[in-house]
């Protein structure tokens, strides 16, 4: 754990010793009045109390506190200074670490999650300075400040009182084993219950058609059950042990007192002092208290440690290799025995084809046969793990991801638009673009069909994630931002185009328009859309199963034989007619 | 459903927690009960320093004494555990209670609704959100009485004590009420506190944005521009959150110096008194000692309301989904004889003004096939769903065997009224349980049902066989497996009124046969009504009805309509050109014209 929040530490070129001193300064003054009072206390026991240096005294005290305040806010200043500062560079370098990473992390990771350890995590981790940070300084220099002073009073009563720490130590160690067994099963089972409530939220369209809502979908009412019995065991696990470690504390002061009372009473002579035991009385009880509070602060700490191990995580997530930026000369695409493996899944073994450069190439197979993958690497989404994939005869990791994206244009099927107006989402795709060029897009992709419908035309803003927008309108709009950056390589899905009658045909016009003259790549569903395709790479499991024209594969009477003719077969088919018309 | 007036604040948490009242009484006993054994130790020392002041310890019991006061330690110490657990199960039970009936009042809601929220949103409520619930119940209202009752207990025993070194002690807290409120209220403070939220909530959204735009942002290159948007926003909220606490640190100076120097005042008139007025030392020693401890857990009275701000923001974020949203009810209809479904002039909208639906009306005669057509937008995939009441209508009526839809019982309309989804949603249950999906039927059924629907085989393959669980490690079906699924339960189900959306993209050239030859097997003898996209598969059913922006433009046959309606015309043209669509070969065809094409017929 220390080691966590020191690696964050340096990272962030933080300097914690000068907040470090000002909180041991500002500690001792707060441990000082203590001290001070005893004074007086002792001089009330003398035969004849002085009581003008008792006065004294006083003023002293009032003295002091004075100089508390004006240190106080000085030192409260300073450490709020630091902290922040940490807290900010820590989200820089975050950003910028971020903006480093592969496209294929983007993929996996949820970016609500992303954005939590930017926020709560990171605030997290300024937290443990802000609050239990002062704790832990105030209860080490607290501790040793008055161990030492008592130590000087009485040495055996001083032994008596610190050995309650090392066994109440231990005890708080055993609270903690216990939480931590406990804190796996709570988190695993506060997991399950999100996962089957987003489960319950994207089905609820079947369930309900199933009158399977509310408490009848068991398995989501089985995670509540289970998270709230786990959330109640965490709690009342290492509760016994951790309040049995205060009790400890209250022993060990109940036998200082023992002591004490013995001491003075004892036969020979009392070997102690009635201002000495005094002086226990009250001081005992303020060494306990910073340590008890320390515990506390450990246990938060703990808690906390879950967030500086995200951030630190994200920090040391490999960032892709910046490559050069050398563009090439032709964009012909070449796999060279690719095998790409996916978490613990292989999906791609030893692919080798190439992509002629202004050709069209398509790629066919089921699904899962590794077809989106082979696009998804072509942009750098991932690395490959064996073999390598060039373009024009350079390898792709040799190129700066920049480069890559900047000589690709991708139309898949997640479109992502800005709350931003219609025009403004596809000038993302050439910032500079002049007007001119914006609406010249705007009219080959058949954008310009459906600006009518919108209220302010092309400068209507979309809405989230382009909710106002219906599906084949989102698609046209991405394909117009792809044809303003105009780059040499297209990679397209063609289920894209499959939405409905109308907007079909207006897709096909503006797919059309994008491809002219460039080195194309589709992932092919209705195999007659790529009849014309210069290359048909043909896919299975992961594998090249064949390659050829369409009329090369058909009379191998392969695969792709068969899937054309199951193809061939389904497009006659007829809802409510008998059987399969041919 | 009667609309409860929603109370917000305190008040809400406290109607929240009142479902636990037992318990949380329990709890709150034992933390007053914690509170006062909490004090024994002190009246320990109290006596143990009244008799060394007055001379030699001689009490023979004083050890008696200790061994009680670690037995009142131990007690103390199983109190607070009482009190906490207490505040903890009751807690947890509320929270359960609470997730219950939200995912219950969600799945009572119109589908409207639902799809307009994001489930990661609703999550969070779920989630986290209801989380802080636990805060208030289990800790901040356990510390608040015992914020309260710690005092109450101490100054009485005091005032008991001594009165007037009682009313001294009382000053300090006097001071900080009159100091706290007095340094907050300035307007540089206030507009500072302002501009801090702003720029906390500004950098949220920014980082919100920074980590969605991100992988867009890539592929344009404009991944730096992204960054330094983001990074202007940080360094702001930075300038501001300094300049907050630089405001703020006096304050919190004033705060702790008086906390550890509490005791100045009782000091200065506990010596006055003793010098001048003969108060017994042993009394100014407990004064010492005990007269300024109350200070600190009456402070944490302060903290609690900050953090119930905070709890209630959750709590209101879950309200708006207990309580804003009006839930479908049921009628208690009985069962009609045939299943005939007509729309009469059925007026649906989704928002204010845009009707999806106007003045709609057609039949669909039990046993008969019926499909809806129209472009993008016309309302076809609308009015499938309102069959299934996944919305209800503003005006008109939809009927089953002449019966009004929303005089059915849900639960009775859902056993009817089966719907085959565009796309797939496979649960993380065993196969047999995603089949089953809840419904009364044997096993044989089950597997017949399977067969039918050519998911058998598939399923015999993998690992466990039916009791094989989707999504566990290495378990995944194609899409076109999945679509079988969804068929093999709908079979099963066996609904008389089927509601079809004809899936757009079979995406699997090996499974579409196969999905074709269930789906025939699924809609013999039902009334079906398909929402269709592509015309070539539905040229024979008995009924067409052409939908254009929410009104009906033409019903008949395939054939009629081609000569009655335009539209139908113009659509199934460019079906048939899109259908015939090839991506041009590249390297020496120039872009074809399309409708230059010819073709042979499909």
């Amino acid at each position: 754990m220390l080691k966590n929040i020191l690696y964050l530490l340096n990272v962030t070129n933080t300097r914690l010793w000068p907040v470090a001193l000002g909180e041991m300064v500002h500690g001792l003054f707060l441990a000082a009045p203590s001290a001070i009072l005893l004074i007086i206390i002792w001089e009330l026991f003398e035969e004849q109390p002085d009581e003008g240096k008792i006065w004294a005294t006083v003023a002293l005290l009032i003295v002091m506190f004075v100089v508390q305040l004006v240190i106080a806010k000085r030192v409260m200043v300073k450490t709020h200074h630091t902290i922040f500062s940490m807290t900010s560079k820590l989200r820089l370098l975050l950003g910028d670490h971020l903006h480093k990473l592969s496209l294929g992390f983007y993929k996996k990771r949820d970016p609500g999650d992303l954005a939590a350890v930017l926020l709560q995590d990171v605030s997290n981790f300024e937290l443990i300075f802000a609050n239990q940070f002062q704790n832990f300084v105030g209860a080490i220099f607290g501790t040793l400040f008055l161990s030492i002073f008592l130590f000087f009073l009485d040495w055996k009563m001083a032994i008596l009182m610190l050995a309650a720490l090392p066994l109440a130590f231990f005890v708080m160690l055993g609270a903690t084993k216990i939480a931590k067994k406990y804190s796996a099963e709570h988190i695993a089972s506060r997991n399950e219950t999100s996962a089957r409530f987003i489960e319950y939220m994207q089905g609820i369209r079947y369930l309900k058609a199933f009158g399977l809502t509310g408490d009848r979908f068991s398995s989501l009412k089985r995670s509540f059950e289970a998270l709230r019995r786990n959330s109640i065991r965490l709690e009342a696990a290492p509760t016994p042990l951790a309040l049995t470690s205060l009790v400890v504390f209250e022993l060990f002061f109940l036998l200082m007192v023992y002591m004490a009372i013995t001491r003075l009473q004892d036969p020979g002579g009392a070997t102690i002092t009635i201002p000495v035991f005094i002086a226990f009385l009250i001081l005992g009880h303020r060494l306990y208290a910073p340590l008890q509070l320390m515990m506390v602060s450990y246990a938060i700490l703990n808690y906390m440690n879950i967030s500086v191990v995200r951030i630190r995580e994200l920090l040391e997530s490999p960032v892709q290799c910046a490559g050069r930026d050398v563009r090439p000369s032709t964009y012909d695409i070449a796999f060279e025995d690719v095998s790409f493996t996916y978490v613990d899944r292989r999906v791609l073994t030893d692919v080798t084809f190439t992509i002629p450069e202004k050709g069209l190439t398509a790629l066919v197979g089921a699904s899962g046969s590794g077809k989106t993958t082979i696009a998804n690497l072509i942009a750098r989404f991932w690395d490959t793990q064996q073999g390598r994939i060039t373009i024009g005869g350079i390898d792709l990791k040799d190129m700066a991801p920049k480069t890559v994206y900047g000589l690709i244009s991708e139309v898949f099927q997640d479109v992502y638009l800005f709350d931003d107006t219609v025009y403004n989402n596809i000038k993302i795709g050439k910032p500079d673009a002049s007007e001119a060029e914006v609406l010249e897009v705007v009219e080959r992709a058949q954008v310009s069909e459906f600006l009518g419908v919108l209220e302010h035309g092309i400068h209507t803003t979309v809405g989230e994630g382009g909710s106002k927008l219906s599906g084949g309108q989102r698609q046209r709009i991405s394909i117009a931002r792809a044809m303003l950056k105009d780059a040499p390589i297209v990679l397209l899905d063609e289920a894209t185009a499959a939405l409905d009658p109308e907007n079909e045909a207006y897709i096909q016009r503006a797919i059309q328009e994008l491809v002219r003259e460039k080195t194309v790549l589709v992932i092919a569903h209705k195999l007659q859309t790529i009849r014309n395709a210069d290359k048909l790479v043909v896919l299975k499991d992961g594998r090249v199963f064949e390659i050829g024209t369409h009329q090369e594969l058909l009379e191998e009477q392969g695969l792709y034989a068969q899937y054309w003719q199951t193809q061939q077969t389904a497009r006659g088919w007829r809802i409510g007619a008998q059987g399969l018309a041919g | 459903m009667t609309k409860n007036k929603r109370k917000n604040g305190i008040s809400r948490l406290l109607e929240l927690s009142g479902q636990s009242k037992g318990l949380l009484v329990f709890s709150s006993v034992m933390a007053i009960a914690n509170a006062l054994l909490t004090m024994v130790p002190y009246v320990l020392i109290f006596y143990i320093l009244s008799e060394l002041l007055t001379g030699q310890i001689t009490n023979p019991e004083i050890g008696t004494w200790l061994v009680w006061a670690f037995v009142a330690s131990v007690v103390s110490a199983g109190f607070l555990f009482a009190s906490g657990m207490a505040s903890h199960v009751a807690a947890f039970n509320i929270l359960y209670g609470l997730r219950c009936a939200i995912t219950d009042k969600l799945g009572r809601l119109p589908m409207g609704y639902l799809s307009n929220r994001s489930s990661g949103g609703v999550r969070k409520i779920v989630a986290d959100d209801i989380e802080l619930i636990e805060l208030f119940i289990a800790h901040d209202l356990p510390d608040a009485v015992r914020a309260v009752s710690l005092p109450l207990i101490t100054l009485s025993y005091l005032f008991v004590v001594d009165w007037r070194l009682a009313l001294v002690s009382l000053l300090p807290i006097l001071i900080l009420v009159i100091v706290v409120p007095l340094n907050s209220g300035s307007d540089e403070e206030q507009a500072r506190i302002k501009k801090y939220h702003d720029a906390l909530e500004e950098m949220n959204a920014g980082i919100v944005e920074f980590v969605r735009a991100m992988p867009v942002m890539k592929i344009f290159g404009q991944s730096a521009s992204a960054f330094s948007k983001y990074s202007d926003k940080v360094r702001d909220f930075d300038h501001h959150v300094k300049s907050w606490a630089e405001l703020t640190a006096p304050l919190w100076a004033v705060i702790i110096s008086f906390l550890t120097n509490a005791l100045l005042p009782l000091l200065i008139a506990g010596l006055y008194l003793y010098f001048n007025h003969g108060l017994e030392l042993s009394v100014l020693f407990l004064f010492l000692i005990l007269g300024v401890g109350y200070i600190r857990p009456a402070f944490k009275l302060t903290t609690v309301n900050a953090e119930i701000i905070k709890i209630s923001q959750g709590v209101e974020r879950m309200d708006e989904i207990l309580f804003e949203i009006e839930e479908q009810k049921g009628g208690v209809s009985s069962l009609p004889r045939d299943f005939t479904v007509a729309f009469h002039s059925a007026r649906f909208s989704y928002s204010e003004g845009i009707d999806a639906l106007n003045d709609v009306s057609f039949k669909v005669p039990s046993g008969t096939v019926t499909a809806l057509v129209g472009p993008s937008g016309s309302g076809k995939t609308t009015a499938g769903q309102l069959i299934a009441r996944f919305y209800d209508l503003q005006s008109g009526r939809i009927t089953i065997g002449g019966v009004d839809v929303r005089d059915w019982p849900m639960d009775d309309l859902m056993k009817h009224v089966g719907f085959v989804f565009q796309d797939n949603m496979m649960f993380y249950q065993s196969m047999y349980e995603n089949i089953l999906m809840g419904a009364d039927k044997s096993e044989e059924q089950v597997i017949a049902a399977a067969k039918t629907a050519r998911c058998h085989d598939f399923i015999s393959r993998l690992p466990d066989g039916y009791a094989t669980r989707f999504g566990d490690k290495g378990v995944y079906l194609s899409g076109g497996e999945q679509q079988r699924i969804q068929l093999a339960r709908i079979l099963l189900k066996d609904p008389p009124v089927l509601v079809l959306d004809e899936a757009t993209a079979f995406s699997d050239p090996e499974n579409e046969h196969l999905i074709m030859m269930a789906v025939n097997e699924l809609i013999q003898r039902k009334t079906v009504i398909v929402i269709a996209h592509r015309l070539s598969t539905i040229t024979e059913v008995d009924q067409v009805v052409v939908l254009d922006r929410g009104r009906v433009e033409a019903i008949g046959s395939h054939k009629q309509l081609l000569e009655r309606s335009d539209l139908y015309g113009t659509m199934w043209d460019a079906h048939r050109r899109a259908n015939r669509f090839e991506m041009p070969a590249l390297n020496d065809t120039p872009v074809r014209d399309m409708k230059k094409e010819t073709s042979p017929e499909c």
